[in-house]
């Protein structure tokens, strides 16, 4: 069996309140793996401790109890960072530096010098679409800019693991598909994801296993397709049935004991309707 | 690990990436602005005292130049390096550098060293222009010698004596110990920052800090040596002074550029002690903020 992406165990985060005898219970005795390659959703309304998990998890914050690990090394340890690339929610980057110098002091940090640099900042700058901003100063960039430079600063030193943390907060509906479309990408390469996000469509169209927390407790985990899916229940969509078609259907399901829960023409989401109106990635 | 780069615990390349995007980042918030007020002092300075006499000027131009470059370094090295780490967390600039393969070690003595490398560049700028007015006034006062003597004797020992007075070679050492004290300043100051929440709050107490480290030396030598003869100082007092000796640092020992500007002779070890003391304190300082730093929740 190979070593997990992330190992989280028992986990439990309490911060004390300044002057006073309450403490907060940010994260409660949680446990969770992420497999390599997969895309994991972490989700839960705001104060769930979705971004106390992470913190720990980057060695931001110190465990009260428990343990995480990151590809089997001890997350509090600096090393364990050389696998993870991050991506805060709105992130801020310095303004004085242009995009190609962002990556290139991310690029430093990680070890990396001279042409070897220079080329992988070029490549990232290519691949996040952002080669004609390279030469811009980063305090110009747009908010869906910001998100994706703040991609490519998260990948430069060609990490196995991507924590995301609301990656497409306050992006227009084209930024969001394109940074939903660079994921899928980075699944594809075979990179974990641990993805934070309210946005739980986004979530829905690319994680493949997802957390619920909820006052610091994780309260279902698994699959996606299996948390979601009716058991019970089929769905059909045909294209050109005519109502006679359908009438036979609809005797045969009833002559076969099945119910037709619902019947109604499916609608593009509105999501579609926008890009293709306005011109937006396919 | 995936780029084929082994991790070193302690890498001066990623200090050195910090420092010089900190140096980059309080250069573009136009800090040596200060230095047209710096020339103005000088130059200001050397004309006020043209119509002294040249042991007059010289003095007046090295006290103004000498105390402005003090004052302003230290404004820079406070202000300066309270801002930083606040800035980086505000801005979450803080969590994507952290979240790469950087210890808190490493971050902090990056934001130190480039701060300390603004103040080089800062101090040296003002070293330049102090002897680009110092060269000025000297010129002029050669010229004035040489209309007011005939020549001969007389003139040559005018014109000895107004070299050694504006070209005092234990002006370096003085700049030099400017350096330590801001240096010490900017260390005490990323110390209160690593586990101060707000920059004026920062500010505020490296300031009060600066303060006793002026007058403690002086409180402490006069409680002392008030206590009548044959009577010893109380424990209390004597703990509660060895107490703030402990804590602040002796900004006093720093005042040997005092000494010099008024043309003192000063031995060679007071110069070394003081750089001793200086980089001692930069070093405590530095090593408290880490402990602090270390264990701050981010």
């Amino acid at each position: 069996m190979s070593t997990p992406a992330i190992s989280i165990k028992n986990l439990t985060k309490v911060f004390p309140i300044p002057f006073r005898r309450e403490k907060v219970v940010a994260v409660d005795d949680l446990s969770l793996v992420v497999e390599p390659g997969q895309v994991y959703g972490l989700l839960g309304p705001n104060g769930s401790g979705k971004s106390t998990t992470m913190k720990i998890v980057l060695g931001l914050v110190a465990p009260t109890a428990g343990e995480t690990e990151i590809f089997g090394c001890d997350s509090t340890r600096v090393e364990s960072r050389e696998q993870v690339g991050f991506l805060p929610e709105n992130p801020y980057f310095y303004k004085f530096l242009t995009g190609l110098e962002t990556l290139e002091f991310y690029g430093k940090l990680c070890g990396l010098r001279g042409k070897p640099l220079n080329d992988r900042a070029k490549e990232l700058l290519h691949l996040v679409r952002l080669e004609n901003a390279a030469d811009r100063r980063i305090g110009g960039y747009s908010k869906g800019m910001l998100q994706r430079i703040g991609l490519a600063q998260a990948l430069i030193q060609e990490p196995r693991l991507l924590v995301l943390d609301e990656p497409t907060a306050g992006v227009d509906p084209a930024g969001s598909r394109e940074i939903r479309d660079l994921i899928l990408d980075f699944k594809g390469r075979g990179l974990t994801v641990l993805l934070c996000s309210h946005l739980l469509e986004q979530v829905q169209e690319i994680c493949d296993r997802v957390g619920i927390l909820h006052q610091g407790r994780l309260i279902r985990e698994g699959r996606l397709d299996e948390l979601i899916s009716i058991e019970n229940q089929t769905e059909l969509i045909f294209e050109n049935a005519s109502p006679a078609l359908i009438a036979e259907i609809r005797a045969k399901a009833a002559a076969g004991g099945a119910r037709v829960v619902d019947e109604r023409q499916p609608q593009q989401n509105l999501e579609r309707f926008f890009l293709d109106v306005t011109g937006g990635p396919k | 690990m995936s780029n084929g780069v082994t991790h070193k615990a302690f890498s001066i390349a990623r200090i050195s990436a910090i420092s010089s995007n900190t140096f980059l980042e309080l250069v573009r918030q136009k800090v040596f602005s200060f230095m047209i007020l710096f020339a103005a002092l000088g130059i200001g300075a050397s004309f006020v005292a043209s119509s002294w006499q040249f042991q007059e000027q010289f003095q007046v131009l090295k006290d103004v130049s000498l105390g402005a470059m003090s004052v302003f370094s230290w404004l820079l090295a406070t202000l300066a390096t309270a801002i930083v780490i606040p800035k980086d967390i505000e801005e979450r600039t803080l969590y994507t550098i952290l979240a790469k393969p950087v210890s808190r070690l490493e971050y902090l003595l990056g934001k130190l060293f480039g701060v300390l490398s603004l103040l080089v560049v800062g101090i040296g700028l003002m070293s330049a222009l102090f002897a680009l007015v110092l060269y000025a006034r000297g010129q002029i006062a050669l010229a004035e010698a040489i209309r007011e003597y005939p020549a001969g004797a007389e003139l040559e020992a005018a014109l000895a004596q107004i070299k050694a007075t504006a070209f005092d070679a234990r002006l370096v050492p003085a700049i030099l110990i400017i350096f330590t004290k801001v240096a010490v300043c900017a260390s005490l100051t990323l110390m209160i920052s690593s586990f101060s929440t707000s920059w004026i709050f920062t500010v505020m107490i490296s300031t009060v800090v600066y303060i006793i480290g002026h007058v403690q030396p002086i409180a402490r030598e006069y409680w002392l040596t008030q206590t009548p003869i044959g009577v010893t100082p109380s424990p209390l007092l004597k703990n509660f002074l060895g107490f703030t000796a402990v804590i602040f640092p002796d900004f006093q020992m720093f005042n040997v550029v005092d000494e010099i500007v008024v043309g003192n002779a000063v031995p060679v070890s007071m110069f070394l002690e003081s750089f001793g003391m200086g980089f001692g304190y930069v070093f405590v300082f530095t090593l408290v903020g880490y402990i602090f730093f270390s264990n701050r929740e981010l």
